[in-house]
């Protein structure tokens, strides 16, 4: 370590002994201080390797420092005689619920106040008619691609397809759009056949878009994005005449925020007959196929033999949208899944259930134990699913295949490590009183394994067992065990004393 | 023998601590594996329960070492006579802070 942080830390170190003594009454206040940086330095003399200075002595001096504090609280305490600390609470079934409930709380309001969890976590609001797939010229092309002519299309449209009872076309420009015909930011525009939304349908969010022309202009509708952004969040915008491009177009509504989960990622869509799409611009085609066809499908592929007049190999591909509106919960599943299969790997699966002796704890408190595991599972699972939310879509605003790779993968870890916490806490719990059992002994050594015993011995503070954890595992002794102790024992933990 | 006080474990550790021989803070720190934040408090109710005294060494000591004055506890009689009835009452403490002739033993 450089002596110019070394010399940083040492300062800082300083101040937080000085900020700490400023808390303790000014009678003992020079004596603490005094007692504090006499130790500190006898302290990193002690822990600093010898000829030099480390990052772990000075993190242990740091560590000191910072227990300056609760030192400094205490002192007020014993002046007021008011200050205990609550062994009750430390370490018992109800704080270990505590804190897993708060963290719960934590990410549930992340989740409300992230637009892109809120969005993600109702599928209500992108949820589309059944049956619906996305065409394109290739299995192994993107789907996101845009693959298929307008006027593909329309020969697609003209001629009777096997297996589908419904097409709708969109392209995606960019360009301009507001109420004059003044520059502004150029937008993503998706020019679309009049009977996308209609054979979208399905949700609330398309129910009320329209299917005809009104009163001429072409109809538009825009994203709650571009709506509040560049029309201020407007309401009486609805209805009015605005430009896309040089096209007048009237304002038909605007489409919830995270409805739109096609690809193209559109902020308007201009709706328009078949006649003015145009021939050669490439897009993305919106089928709808018979119950035949989805009989079909396999692996939420179907394979349609095209039939168009001029183009005998146009073979296409549908793509399922089951993909992109399956909603977060059957990923959480899945990853669950993965998690519980994949916990064995790291970590014994066992509770250390055995004991030394025949005694067996009661019905009432084998049930209690039982509640308290399943309580913390319940507890960890509905964290999983929000802190991955929180975590996947944190800077998304709507769906993206990323964030479902996030949300597996943050789903997959938090519940697999998640469980070996749960597992390993759940061993070292009292089975009586469900506390931690603490002040770990090392009784005998490695190598007496053989003739005698050797291992930790863990205790519980209010006396009701003794837990043995073997060093070395043997064939007779391989797991944990515990000790009950009788009530001959338990005048010895009764109470609570000073310190 | 009922007015004795009844130690709490970590209170009991830090006792047995100074009985063996870490008589400054830092020491029992480190014998007990307590944190700082909890041993000095606890260190101030025993010493305001008279189980245990302290005494800053003299300067001159520490000025011919060149290093800063510590402070250092002993056990108080009433302190011995707690820590032995702490030792019924914790049957591992004196396994897990053991006597220098233990240890050498």
């Amino acid at each position: 370590m450089r002596p110019a942080v070394r010399s940083a830390i040492g300062g800082m170190n300083r101040g937080i002994l000085r900020c700490a003594s400023l808390l303790v009454p000014r009678d003992q206040r020079a004596d603490w201080r005094r007692e504090w940086n006499a130790e500190l330095w006898h302290m990193r003399r002690a822990c600093q390797p010898r000829g030099g200075s480390g990052w772990k002595a000075e993190r242990a001096a740091t560590a000191f420092c910072l227990g300056a504090f609760q030192d400094a609280f205490c002192v007020r305490g014993i002046r007021g005689q008011n200050w205990e600390i609550a062994p009750s609470q430390h370490g018992s079934a109800r704080e270990c619920l505590f804190w897993l409930a708060g963290v719960l709380a934590l990410s549930c309001i992340l989740a409300r106040v992230l637009p892109g969890v809120f969005v993600e976590s109702h599928p209500s609001h992108y949820q589309v008619n059944p049956g619906l797939v996305l065409l394109q010229r290739d299995l192994f092309t993107d789907s996101s691609a845009a693959t298929i002519s307008g006027q593909q299309f329309l020969d697609l449209k003209a001629s009777r397809q096997r297996g589908i009872d419904g097409l709708a076309f969109y392209r995606m420009t960019k360009e301009t759009l507001s109420p004059g015909l003044h520059a502004k930011p150029k937008w993503a525009v998706a020019h679309a056949s009049f009977n996308l939304f209609a054979l979208l349908g399905g949700t609330r969010s398309f129910a009320a878009l329209p299917t005809e022309t009104p009163g001429g202009l072409p109809p538009v509708v825009l994203s709650d994005e571009l709506w509040k952004r560049d029309f201020k969040g407007n309401p009486r915008i609805i209805g009015s005449v605005v430009h896309v491009g040089r096209m007048a177009a009237r304002v038909f509504g605007v489409l919830p925020r995270g409805s739109w989960r096609l690809p193209g990622g559109a902020d308007a869509w201009l709706l328009q007959p078949d006649t003015e799409i145009s021939r050669s611009a490439v897009g993305y085609v919106v089928a709808h196929i018979t119950r035949f066809g989805q009989a079909e499908m396999y692996n939420d592929r179907l394979h349609i033999n095209a039939f168009v007049a001029d183009d005998p190999d146009a073979d296409l591909w549908g793509v399922s949208f089951d993909e992109r509106t399956r909603g977060p919960w059957t990923i959480f599943r899945f990853a669950v899944f993965l998690a519980f299969f994949a916990l064995p790997a790291i970590t014994s699966v066992s509770l250390g259930e055995s004991c030394f002796s025949s005694h067996r704890p009661s019905l009432m408190t084998n049930l209690s134990r039982w509640i308290f595991l399943s309580a913390k599972i319940v507890l960890l699972l509905s964290i999983a699913y929000f802190a991955s939310l929180d975590l996947s879509y944190w800077n998304a605003t709507g769906y993206s295949a990323l964030s479902e790779y996030a949300q597996l993968a943050s789903t997959f870890f938090i519940c697999l490590f998640g469980m070996r916490w749960i597992l390993l806490d759940q061993r070292e719990r009292c089975p009586v009183c469900l506390r931690r059992v603490t002040h770990p002994a090392q009784v005998g050594q490695a190598s007496r394994t053989f003739l005698a015993w050797n291992g930790t011995e863990l205790m519980c503070t209010s006396g009701h067992t003794l837990l043995h954890v073997p060093g070395l595992p043997t064939s007779w002794f391989g797991t944990q065990r515990w000790m009950y102790l009788d009530t001959s024992w338990k005048f010895l933990f009764a109470g609570t004393g000073v310190g | 023998m009922a007015s004795e006080p009844k130690l709490s474990h970590t209170a009991a550790m830090i006792l047995q601590a100074i009985s063996t021989g870490c008589v400054y803070g830092f020491s029992i720190m480190e014998m007990t594996g307590l944190p700082s934040g909890t041993v000095y408090p606890a260190m101030r109710r025993l010493e305001r329960d008279e189980l245990i005294g302290s005494r800053w060494e003299r300067q001159s000591i520490a000025d011919a070492e060149q290093r800063p004055a510590r402070k250092y506890y002993k056990l108080t009689a009433a302190g011995r006579v707690t820590l032995e009835a702490s030792r019924k009452r914790y049957p591992l403490l004196e396994r897990m802070i053991p006597s220098p002739e233990a240890r050498s033993v």
